[in-house]
């Protein structure tokens, strides 16, 4: 599904991402984890296309073609999302009209049915149970005044309704109690299926027990030092980074 | 009488006969006006406000005349309107058989005696040009009082449209006295054809414990002038919240004096969204007079073509008025490079005890803003008219009328190109 070869990318400048090689297949569960700074959330937001980032090198392929040639939106309607670590507060665009553009304009570009306020009011009222979130939030502003876990919340209803074939969830469990990360990571591994996979960065391995990965790779000063199964989770979380740090220093191979 | 009337603006407005009525008041009015003349951009005030235009025409007291308005009602307002067409009341247009008992919502023209406490307000400012000429040529206008403890369920709403075929004044009128414990909530509009001056003066008193909500819509011709006076008292725990929308006027300048009381809690929200050569200018002063008041004060601007928005915001906090909470923001968003913002927060703070805060930006909107409504698939246009729109929307929400607000939310849409985007409202 998405194939990253040698990927390099500056931001002002300055490399973050130095040579990236990462193989995903529908179905699969990738975890990236890495100390802060590391080029985590960079990795992510490139595949999105963040304007701050600059491709320095490299390809990116998603379903065979150059990912590169297409817009953030396009990237979007193509079917891919990031749950972003801050999400943006919008002042005076209600969540649930928001919601229904959006997938308005995914369901357009796929060549779907577009829903009207009322069928999209049913719609988004199954959506929201699935994130166990309160109706009072479809008609606030977008992400304004919303709690750290509210926008986490809020997030991953937004991918429920886009319901993407590859999504990156950055940090989803910062500004998470335990509960809510419970619930959150149900409603991800309900919406993940054999022809969709997932991209899961963080820097605590504790999401991980919600939503299993199947390899977990670790990034270090934009180059990914290790990669493994998801006990390399477990021994992350027992030992922390620094061996793997060490161990890529000395140039040893494990 | 003979009055030394030095400029033929002031000699076509003011060489009639005066209206009845009222003849102390605008004997003052006219005695202060004698020495006056236009302001010009050399007044301080004034510096980003140029009035050559309207100097450049000859404008003469507007006409009775009749207009439709059915594309003005307000469906949760039906029995609770006064209209004023050219500064005259329409009683045909007007239906008050709504209005709860008690309440007083009449034309001044028949109200007179109701209204010994017009131009009276004590503390207030020092009288405006513009306020001076609405004082001395008002012909009608409305009288609002609400009594003690009475709580009105339904809104109350005023009309003034001004219909002009050559160019005329007009000069709305409008006082609203609130006693002890009341409530209400108030739209006041202006609409218009043609081109026209109108000078609205409003007058308000709050009483103590009473509550106005209250939202101006200014919606008028492409060809007008508005240059509007606001003045407020709020008494001891009294509460004065206002919304001011600016979309229409050529050239528009709000001034709203709101003096607080002890404990008493002020809201002074606007939004003007301007394009092609319109200007829009507003100068608030906030007075806290005394202890332990509140106000809020957002004002944004969206501003495209070569239009030109002005914000000049005062806070007074005086000694006496410790704990004091003022905050102020004057947000703006510059559409295109010909677009110009002037903002001047100024904060004159004589106690030692109180917490104030402002804050003003100019800019275009925000990549971060944009970027997040892209990666959910939104295309670049769709993103920016949909961020414009909540830009401006932001300021409509809390309207409690819900017609009001879907109506100025559409007209928000379709200023803001959001329209292609389906129905925001």
């Amino acid at each position: 599904m998405l194939s990253i070869k040698n990927l390099t990318a500056s931001i002002n400048g300055t490399p973050v991402l130095k040579g990236i090689d990462l193989e995903i297949k529908a179905g699969e569960i990738h975890a990236i984890m890495g100390p802060n700074g590391s080029g985590k959330s960079t990795l992510g937001k490139v595949l999105v296309g963040h304007p701050a980032y600059e491709v320095t090198g490299g390809e990116v392929l998603y379903e065979g073609k150059n990912l590169f040639d297409l817009e953030p939106d396009a990237r979007a309607r193509a079917g891919i999302f990031m749950g972003f670590q801050h999400p943006i507060e919008v002042p005076g665009v209600s969540n649930a009209s928001f919601l229904r553009l959006a997938y308005n304009k995914k369901a357009e570009a796929e060549g779907r049915d577009e829903l009207d306020p009322l069928e999209f009011d049913d719609f988004i009222h199954e959506k929201i149970k699935l994130v166990a979130m309160k109706e009072e939030f479809l008609d606030r502003s977008l992400n304004e005044g919303f709690s750290g876990g509210e926008k986490k919340r809020n997030e991953i209803l937004q991918m429920a309704v886009l319901e993407p074939k590859f999504a990156i969830l950055d940090e989803l469990d910062s500004g998470l109690d335990i509960d809510a990360l419970r619930v959150l990571g149900d409603a991800v591994n309900k919406l993940q299926r054999a022809d969709r996979a997932l991209l899961i960065i963080t820097h605590f391995p504790r999401i991980l027990e919600t939503i299993q990965p199947q390899f977990v790779h670790v990034l270090s000063g934009g180059r990914i030092l290790k990669s493994a199964g998801k006990e390399l989770a477990i021994e992350l979380e027992e030992r922390g980074y620094d061996w793997v740090l060490e161990e890529a220093a000395t140039g040893g191979v494990r | 009488m003979t009055l030394a009337v030095t400029t033929s603006f002031l000699a076509d407005l003011l060489g009639g006969p005066r209206p009845a009525e009222w003849d102390e008041l605008r004997e003052d009015a006219e005695a202060r006006l004698a020495g006056r003349d236009l302001p010009t951009t050399s007044d301080e005030d004034w510096k980003y406000t140029d009035l050559k235009a309207l100097a450049a025409l000859s404008f003469v007291p507007a006409p009775r005349t009749t207009v439709d308005i059915s594309g003005h009602l307000l469906p949760e307002m039906v029995g609770t309107r006064q209209v004023f067409v050219n500064g005259h009341h329409a009683p045909h247009a007007s239906c008050a058989s709504a209005v709860p008992a008690g309440v007083r919502f009449l034309p001044l023209s028949t109200a007179s005696e109701a209204c010994h406490s017009l131009g009276s307000l004590e503390n207030g400012p020092e009288k405006d040009f513009f306020e001076d000429l609405n004082t001395a040529r008002f012909e009608d206008g409305a009288v609002l009082l609400v009594p003690k403890n009475m709580k009105v369920a339904l809104p109350l709403h005023l009309l003034f449209i001004t219909k002009a075929e050559t160019p005329v004044a007009v000069f709305p009128r409008l006082m609203v006295v609130l006693e002890r414990g009341a409530e209400l909530e108030l739209v006041e509009e202006h609409h218009g054809t043609g081109t026209y001056l109108t000078c609205p003066v409003v007058e308000v008193q709050v009483g103590e414990g009473a509550i106005l909500r209250h939202e101006r819509v200014q919606r008028d011709s492409e060809d007008a002038f508005h240059i509007g006076t606001l003045k407020a008292e709020v008494a001891k725990g009294g509460q004065y919240h206002s919304r001011t929308i600016s979309f229409g006027a050529r050239l528009s300048r709000q001034q709203p004096w709101v003096r607080l009381a002890e404990g008493a809690e002020a809201t002074l929200d606007g939004l003007a969204l301007l394009d092609g050569n319109q200007v829009a200018d507003t100068h608030s002063f906030l007075h806290h007079a005394e202890p332990k008041a509140t106000s809020h004060q957002l004002h944004k601007c969206i501003v495209d073509g070569k239009a030109r928005a002005i914000f000049s915001g005062k806070i007074r906090v005086a000694p006496r008025a410790q704990g004091t909470d003022a905050r102020q923001q004057s947000r703006n968003l510059l559409l295109s490079e010909a677009a110009r913002v002037d903002t001047k927060p100024q904060l004159d703070i004589y106690a030692d005890d109180v917490k104030c805060s402002h804050g003003a930006t100019v800019g275009q909107l925000d990549p971060e803003e944009l970027f997040y409504l892209e990666s959910r698939g939104l295309n670049a246009d769709d993103a920016r008219n949909l961020l414009t729109y909540g830009f401006a929307a932001d300021v409509l929400r809390h309207i409690p009328v819900a017609s009001l607000r879907r109506a100025l939310r559409q007209l928000v849409m379709a200023r803001t190109q959001a329209g292609s985007l389906g129905d925001l409202a």
